[in-house]
């Protein structure tokens, strides 16, 4: 067994808490920005899927604003 | 599309309609699922749906139609939820347009029936993220017969 010193449970509990939170204001988020993460998201995957393997053609990021 | 009569209602689906609810997913396209007026024949036609969009200038291209630079496929309802889908679709607003938006309790039993780790995991995104009418869900997947994958744990 690792002589680590370990987070507390309570700190752990603290920490997923907070990232629960900012994914429930992530779901808030207006609409628009949440295009705007869509489009940003289709961005940087873009490269790293190509590759991978040979996309579709309706696999490319949209060209159009939020 | 509607008041020409080619197809009776619509609603976004998929991961656009999630986008409603919750966090932003990966997608790249847009799927619409669409009722499509009644006729004869038992064979699902979407030549008119086809027709129109191209009239206006929209390139069909492949199962996807290119509107204003975003791949759209238009899924005719496939089955009851799905119609349910359309029929009990919301009127949401985006930067001041009107637009029909499948409910997310539809999206979870939509995910669920169809399946595949993808759409479960987005169901469990919706169901932790969104505001959920758990009565709407829960009739909803009694209605349709659909097992929930934590009902084995209660």
């Amino acid at each position: 067994m690792s002589d680590r010193v370990r987070p507390t449970e309570d700190r752990i509990a603290a920490l997923f808490r907070a990232k629960a939170e900012w994914h429930r204001l992530q779901a808030r988020a207006p609409l628009r920005e949440k295009v705007r993460i869509l489009l940003e998201l289709q961005r940087q995957d873009y490269p790293l899927l190509k590759r991978h393997r040979r996309l579709e053609w309706w696999e490319e990021p949209w060209i159009i604003e939020p | 599309m509607k008041s020409d009569g080619v197809i009776e209602d619509y609603a976004i689906g998929g991961a656009m309609a999630v986008l409603f609810y919750a966090e932003p997913t990966r997608t790249y396209d847009l799927d619409v699922f669409v009722l499509l007026p009644r006729s004869e024949g038992t064979i699902v036609v979407l030549t008119p749906v086809y027709a129109w969009l191209e009239a206006r200038g929209f390139e069909p291209r492949a199962e996807h139609v290119i509107i204003h630079g975003v791949p759209v496929q238009l899924i005719p309802a496939y089955n009851d939820l799905v119609e349910a889908a359309v029929t009990e679709s919301r009127v949401l607003d985006y930067e001041d347009v009107s637009v029909q938006v499948t409910p997310p309790e539809h999206l979870i039993a939509i995910a669920l029936q169809t399946g595949g780790g993808k759409r479960r995991e987005r169901a469990f995104q919706l169901l932790e993220t969104a505001d959920i009418d758990r009565g709407v869900l829960v009739d909803l997947l009694s209605r349709f017969r659909i097992q929930a994958p934590w009902s084995g744990d209660e």
